[in-house]
């Protein structure tokens, strides 16, 4: 636990003395919450019925969250200290090797929470109403960063697999498929046929859902439960992949 | 108790390629030992099995007395590592990489903090600890790479390469501090692609080619087996075959080995048979550039032993 907490601090110095690493992914979310609500808002106003009598920015809000926890970051920090050895050094040091991974993880949850917590604030100020109160707004920020965590897992695996920063950076792409096919504008019955599958498959969409019923619902825990179910699945498997390639990174 | 021993240690790579093969190891309790060879020799993948990084194709090594496959978390306990790439965090400072290796030692709190303080001011970096590393120049970061393989005071020190890139100066300091940490008890593993390094900082020398040892021992003992003086004629273009014919049967001559551009002899009385040598040339109408007289050196034992002369080659360092 004490080498987690080490690395983990580590991390979060890095987060903390490489704000040029982390300002861009917050950029995104919010330009996107902007330019969205600019050129959609007037098309959903708030008596369009799926918003029941929220501003369209509500109901993108979730998804902005999500842009903003769902980085490379961790990835991209790994490979860089593969590539100029610090890695090796942690590895031979007398530590579970789990712990580098949990370390980095550890920074993902700290930046998840200040981020998605930003987007949130600016939300708020954009006019969305958090149904759900003060405790469900607590709720979306910690389960944002979680999907945060989750989401990590996907650039770690790639970056110990690959040992490669390109390979690690072009994990963004996986970016536009699990966010995109999702009912990010529209709820599931609003979209064609083959994008509502498409939506149905990609667990994403449950936590979006979940997290927009926080939003928009208040307390629905069916969804919410779906979506926590996704986040720790999506967590619980991603991490493991994660664990079984540092464990056998030298083999 | 060796320090480290390696029986039939090998490595093979994806695609076939024989890394290390089969090298036998035996190293003393606080002795330095060298391992010398150019660039893809097999020194790195060497260190690399000895310090529990890469798992051998086959073989078998103790470091410390413990085989590094079955119990390598009690190998990392024992043992310090400074790797060629030097592993260092650009975002910390000297003094928080050090506290943080500490931890990672298990010291923690006002112990890592004066542990760490004490090893600052050892490889003389109290100015620039409370600096970002990256900041740091080639020999800085070198120097606190060693202190952070020091923190837990090592049995064993790997040292992988440990002045390659660094200016004379800097190379000094790091023989210095080598040395020093040695005095202190702890046995030293370096690898190195310097003649001069081997040959005045480290106790034996083993010569890596082609993943294998090819001569092992003390520098002196090396350079002894060599026999007497080293005559060096350059060819410069002259036919090799010709010339060591023109020079067979020279008075002492134990024998002539050949590398690009230039024949080694190794005479009983080097300065003594330079006029023969010079007269057998002109005699058969060859003509050669200079003709040089010298002790054997590990270059020559290097020459000896793989047919060619070690050429070291320079990596950028930051």
């Amino acid at each position: 636990m004490t080498e987690v907490l080490l690395l983990g601090r580590r991390a979060v110095r890095e987060v903390a003395r490489y704000p040029e690493a982390t300002i861009p992914t917050l950029f995104i979310p919010l330009f996107f919450l902007a330019v969205n609500l600019g050129q959609i808002q007037k098309t959903f106003p708030s008596t369009t019925p799926f918003l029941k009598g929220e501003s369209y920015v509500a109901f993108q809000l979730p998804v902005s969250l999500m842009f903003a926890v769902a980085t490379a970051t961790s990835g991209l920090a790994l490979v860089t200290e593969i590539d100029n050895g610090y890695l090796d050094k942690l590895l031979v040091a007398p530590i579970r090797r789990s712990s580098i991974i949990f370390g980095r993880l550890a920074a993902d949850l700290v930046r998840g929470v200040g981020g998605s917590a930003l987007v949130l604030l600016v939300g708020l100020a954009f006019g969305a109403d958090i149904r759900s109160g003060v405790l469900g707004a607590l709720v979306i920020v910690l389960l944002a960063a979680l999907f945060g965590v989750a989401y990590a897992g996907f650039a770690v695996l790639i970056a110990l697999r690959t040992r490669n920063v390109q390979a690690t950076q072009s994990s963004f792409i996986l970016f536009f498929p699990l966010l995109f096919l999702t009912p990010n504008f529209v709820p599931f019955d609003r979209l064609s046929s083959l994008m509502d599958t498409l939506a149905h498959l990609n667990p994403v969409s449950y936590v979006i859902v979940g997290l927009r019923s926080l939003v928009i619902d208040g307390w629905k825990p069916g969804e919410l439960a779906v979506a926590v179910g996704v986040i720790l699945a999506m967590g619980a498997i991603l991490t493991a992949l994660s664990l079984r390639a540092i464990a056998t990174y030298d083999r | 108790m060796n320090a480290i021993a390696s029986s039939s240690l090998r490595r093979t790579f994806r695609g076939g390629i024989e890394a290390v093969r089969d090298i036998d190891l035996s190293v003393s309790e606080k002795e330095i030992f060298g391992f010398l060879g150019p660039n893809g020799a097999g020194k790195t993948t060497t260190v690399r099995m000895l310090c529990t990084l890469l798992p051998p194709t086959s073989g078998t090594a103790t470091v410390a007395g413990i085989d590094v496959l079955k119990d390598p978390d009690k190998v990392r306990r024992r043992i310090g590592v400074a790797l060629q790439e030097i592993g260092l965090d650009p975002v910390q400072t000297g003094r928080e990489l050090l506290e943080l290796q500490c931890g990672l030692y298990g010291i923690t709190g006002k112990r890592a903090r004066e542990r760490s303080q004490e090893l600052l001011e050892l490889v003389g970096l109290l100015d620039a600890a409370d600096r970002r590393t990256k900041t740091y120049s080639g020999g800085m970061k070198r120097r606190l790479d060693l202190a952070s393989a020091l923190v837990h005071k090592p049995e064993v020190l790997f040292l992988d390469e440990p002045t390659t890139g660094l200016d004379p100066a800097s190379r000094l300091t790091i023989w210095d501090e080598v040395r020093r940490i040695n005095g202190e008890g702890a046995t030293i593993f370096l690898t190195t692609q310097y003649l001069e390094e081997a040959d005045k900082l480290c106790d034996r020398v083993a010569i890596l080619d082609g993943g294998q040892i090819v001569a092992e021992g003390t520098p002196e003992q090396l350079k002894a087996q060599m026999g007497h003086d080293v005559v060096s004629v350059s060819l410069n273009g002259a036919d090799p075959a010709a010339t060591e014919a023109a020079l067979a049967g020279l008075t002492g001559l134990e024998r002539v080995v050949s590398a690009p551009g230039a024949l080694a002899l190794y005479v009983e009385d080097g300065a003594g048979q330079v006029a023969e040598i010079v007269r057998r040339l002109d005699r058969d109408q060859i003509q050669v550039g200079a003709i040089s007289v010298s002790r054997p050196s590990l270059d020559d034992v290097f020459l000896q032993a793989t047919g060619r002369r070690l050429e070291v080659e320079e990596e950028e360092k930051p």
